[in-house]
């Protein structure tokens, strides 16, 4: 037995900082923390609590670079005051730029509210599972929002009208708590133009309230009361996003009238710290929303423990 | 694999070997419990003789050294209402890591499933794991240890050198080129049929000492029908929601991310800090909505991400069977209790 | 008292808020500690405009918008005092444990005639002593900053939160959380007792890290499971009354005699400057 060398090690370093790519490719490290430089460009009040932001990446290389799919989320990022993520409202046919209806809720909400337009923020993403719009072309269309799930909705809405030939019928059901809490009521007529048959619906209003009151399950009823449950099973698909105690009554509700599961999708809201898939704080039971959602068929979150 | 058998005093050249240029962290004594009894951590060691290579599970584990409990992910200096992100991966030399139990070496195969696969692996970690250099050393199995229930009772990969004692020599495995070349630098020599003989004995003597113990047949699915089990609750009133456990476990991996300015306003940072799921606002979003406000369905989460979601997602549990939560818990709830109450063996 | 010149975030001017220090029936501790951590002290006072405070100064002015209040009530006059600051005040800050839960003082409720302290300690003297409350037991509190004293940093990031227009959050889990993530073994196991399971975090585990039981000087943390902890400590051989003791020393897991005013301020002083 001897020694073959002398007993000294030198261990080299791996440094895997760096990427080629500008911006990273999706598996690069530097994906990771890789941060869109934007700008606040328009802000628009739209109700007493939400806000409507229109954010413009700056670089012009990422701007062509950048795309979305309704229903997909992104991080925003305020130096030194927060990061968040907020589901993007607008149409996935303006590259480079999205729009975010945000509620004054937490901290970097709040701060929002505050800023000027021209102020610089982060962007990363787009991020999660998308609202399946190409699978739903050639068919019927139920799409449905409950207060702020119009946030999301939206952005499905903007596809619908940009490809309206491809669908058939096409219903809006939005329903909140009172008239002066409905947001894009400027859209509205927009919608109604392009063929699509939109109800509101609010639980509370005053006597200059024309249109009709209560639950959206109640609206919902009246639409499908007179359509065959067969074709419904066949040719239908429904967007649902809102509170989650109201997917379980109108996913029910949409399921008794033939409508499969599988053919439903709603959007889960959950806190998230990352958007990657890393750091747990939106696992619904164990399943990422950040990954797997935040867009699910309902068939999927009916078997998520604790996801409604 | 290649193996090497050497004997028990060239161990300290291979060590004087690491540490003439490399940081090295081994097992050393940290003090003693109320029961007179040594209790160790892993600490930065540069003297052989104060490594303690027989030691007993460590309080913590060495996951401060891969996942710090803080690490700023990024920082950002302003200029006007301009801004400019700086992202570290904060390492910059490799790390010797010398005595780490097959548990614990287990817990970095773990890791490394979430954090540096799938779309977007985790540069902070990877950094770190990539400049890991590991030497491994079997261990006696604790009465809190269950790791032969989780499968981690043994290290296959993701160390680059393992020892386990056959009588006054080591049984070594090597996995890297870097321990090939290091083992060069002693006395070693191929293991002939007697070392396998009594390495295979080594392993069955270890084995025959476990006494903890899990029942995993099945688990997902039980786990899925016990939801609404009525023992949930009961340990949910034990437990103190103080995230001891995820702090003490090698796998938990859990953050939070905050923005914060230095009071001189020179600077930002966007700061990770490792979180628990058993912490009240852990799933608490902005406008304060609670996902979780219970005690009993936070520590239930806990375990449906390490028995059930991480087996559905990678075939093999987030646990190792370490027993190092169950160890720390001041409440008494632990791994092989609670999934025997949900399996309907024996109470909460 | 050191003015700054502007100072802005992301081009953003920042709220230089006028800002008062007060105490109560208190040790001065927390003033002390306001002015403590030299290294970052200018900065700090460089975003506020200090008008009164009288542990540091000798000025003194009505003018302010935010009172950070130390100490306790336990007379007459303080409760008037509280009050006239309340209304002077847009935000009022409770500082420090006797501020957020009566402190140490209120160790005295325990004795059911009050004028037998009174006789006791001051004899002779002439001496109003009341029932010790806190001051979310007199007028509404908006923001209390727990620990005695309050770790510095914490003042830091309240003063530069409501400067930047950021939220502040308090942190609401256990001690025993960050205690671990400093590396530190729990003294439990060293045999000693700690409160650190029950009281609120944020203070770094500053007494457990240096082999020092919690006290729980920064009361109980959201959702604080009591009844375990009195099972652990039976356990591990304490007695109910080392446990108690610990419970009552700050007061915070004291329970409260008068119920607390609603937590929506009556008046609004003032708009942002």
């Amino acid at each position: 037995m001897t020694r073959e060398r002398t007993p000294d090690m030198e261990i080299p370093f791996v440094d895997v900082a760096g990427s080629p790519f500008r911006p990273p490719r999706r598996n690069d490290f530097a994906a990771f923390e890789y941060t869109y430089k934007a700008e606040v460009t328009r802000v628009h009040t739209l109700t007493a609590m939400e806000t409507l932001y229109e954010i413009q990446l700056l670089d012009p290389e990422e701007r062509r670079r950048f795309s979305f799919s309704p229903g997909q989320f992104v991080m925003l990022e305020v130096p030194g005051i927060g990061e968040a993520p907020f589901s993007i409202s607008s149409s996935p046919l303006r590259r480079g730029a999205v729009e975010l209806c945000i509620r004054k809720a937490g901290s970097l909400t709040t701060y929002l509210t505050k800023v000027p337009r021209g102020i610089r923020v982060g962007i990363r993403g787009p991020f999660g599972t998308a609202f399946p719009m190409e699978r739903m072309h050639g068919e019927n269309v139920l799409l449905i929002a409950g207060g702020l799930g119009l946030a999301p909705l939206r952005s499905a809405i903007c596809y619908v009208q940009e490809n309206r030939s491809r669908f058939q019928a096409v219903d809006i059901v939005y329903g909140a708590k009172e008239p002066s809490q409905l947001l894009f009521s400027y859209m509205y007529e927009a919608w109604r133009q392009d063929d699509i048959d939109l109800s509101i619906i609010v639980e509370k209003a005053g006597p200059l309230w024309k249109g009709p009151r209560g639950l959206i399950t109640k609206r919902l009823k009246e639409i499908l009361a007179d359509r065959d449950h067969a074709e419904c099973a066949r040719n239908m698909y429904a967007i649902v996003c809102g509170p989650p105690v109201m997917f379980q009554y109108v996913c029910d509700q949409l399921n008794v009238y033939g409508i499969p599961m599988q053919k439903m999708f709603v959007s889960l809201e959950r806190r998230m710290h990352c958007g990657m898939g890393k750091c747990c704080r939106c696992n619904v039971g164990s399943t990422y929303t950040c990954l797997k959602g935040p867009v699910f068929d309902y068939w999927t979150v009916l078997n998520l423990p604790e996801a409604i | 694999m290649l193996f090497r058998v050497f004997d028990q005093g060239e161990l300290p050249i291979l060590f004087s070997a690491l540490t003439a240029r490399h940081e090295v962290i081994g097992p050393v004594e940290a003090g003693v419990d109320r029961h007179g009894k040594p209790f160790y951590a892993f600490e930065p060691a540069t003297d052989f003789r104060a490594l303690r290579l027989a030691y007993t599970t460590t309080k913590l584990p060495a996951k401060r050294y891969f996942l710090p409990c803080r690490e700023d992910l990024a920082t950002f200096r302003t200029s006007g209402s301009d801004w400019s992100k700086t992202v570290e991966y904060n390492v910059d030399r490799p790390r010797v890591f010398f005595g780490l139990h097959a548990c614990d070496i287990n817990a970095l195969n773990k890791l490394d499933k979430v954090l540096t696969g799938g779309d977007y692996p985790m540069p902070w970690y990877a950094a770190k794991r990539r400049n890991m250099f590991i030497v491994g050393v079997d261990c006696e199995p604790q009465p809190s240890c269950f790791c032969r229930s989780m499968g981690a009772d043994t290290a296959l990969s993701g160390f680059d050198l393992f020892l386990t004692g056959i009588g006054d020599r080591y049984f070594a495995e090597i996995l890297s080129n870097n321990a090939y070349n290091l083992l060069r630098g002693i006395r070693a020599v191929e293991p002939g049929e007697e070392e396998h003989v009594l390495y295979r004995r080594a392993v069955a003597e270890k084995t025959r000492k476990y006494t903890a113990r899990v029942d995993t047949t099945d688990l997902t699915k039980i786990l899925d029908m016990e939801f609404e089990s009525p023992v949930w609750k009961s340990w949910g009133e034990k437990c103190l929601s103080c995230g001891s456990c995820a702090a003490v476990c090698p796998t938990c991996y859990c953050y939070g991310v905050e923005e914060t300015v230095d009071i001189d306003l020179s600077v930002a940072r966007k700061t990770k800090t490792l979180y628990s799921c058993n912490l009240v606002d852990f799933a608490q979003v902005a406008g304060g909505h609670n996902f979780r406000p219970e005690s009993h369905s936070r520590l239930k989460y806990r375990y449906y991400h390490k028995h059930r979601g991480f087996v559905e997602a990678y075939e093999e549990s987030l646990c190792t069977g370490c027993g190092r939560c169950g160890e720390t818990c001041l409440a008494g709830i632990n791994v092989p209790d609670v999934i025997a109450s949900v399996r309907g063996e024996g109470g909460a | 008292m050191a003015a700054g010149g502007t100072k802005s975030w992301l081009g953003a001017p920042l709220l230089r808020p006028r800002v008062a220090f007060f105490e109560l029936t208190s040790c001065g501790g927390c003033q002390l500690q306001v002015l403590n951590h030299e290294g970052t002290l200018l900065d700090f006072l460089s975003l506020v405009e200090v008008t009164d405070f009288r542990e540091a100064m000798t000025e003194r002015s009505h003018e302010y918008d935010i009172a950070f209040v130390e100490g306790c009530v336990s007379r007459s006059d303080e409760v008037a005092r509280l009050r006239q600051i309340r209304r002077n005040a847009r935000t009022l800050v409770a500082l420090g444990s006797c501020a957020c839960f009566g402190g140490v003082p209120r160790m005295k409720n325990r004795f059911p005639d009050p004028g037998l302290l009174a006789r006791e300690i001051y004899g002779e003297y002439p001496m109003a002593t009341e029932t010790v409350r806190a001051l979310d037991e007199i007028v509404p509190v908006d923001l209390k900053v727990h620990g005695c004293p309050f770790p510095k940093e914490e003042l830091e990031k309240v003063v530069l939160h409501i400067a930047l227009g950021k939220a502040i959050e308090t942190p609401r889990h256990p001690i025993c959380f960050e205690c671990k993530a400093n590396g530190n073994v729990c003294l439990f196991d060293l045999g000693e007792l700690c409160l650190g399971p029950v009281t609120r975090g944020g203070c770094s585990a500053w007494c457990p890290g240096n082999r020092f039981g919690c006290w729980g000087c920064r009361g109980p943390a959201d959702d604080a499971n009591l009844d375990s902890l009195r099972a652990i400590a039976k356990e591990h051989g304490f007695s109910g009354e080392d446990l108690a003791d610990r419970l009552e020393c700050f007061g915070g897991f004291t329970p409260r005699e008068a119920p607390e005013p609603s937590p929506r301020r009556k008046s609004r002083k003032r708009g942002t400057r």
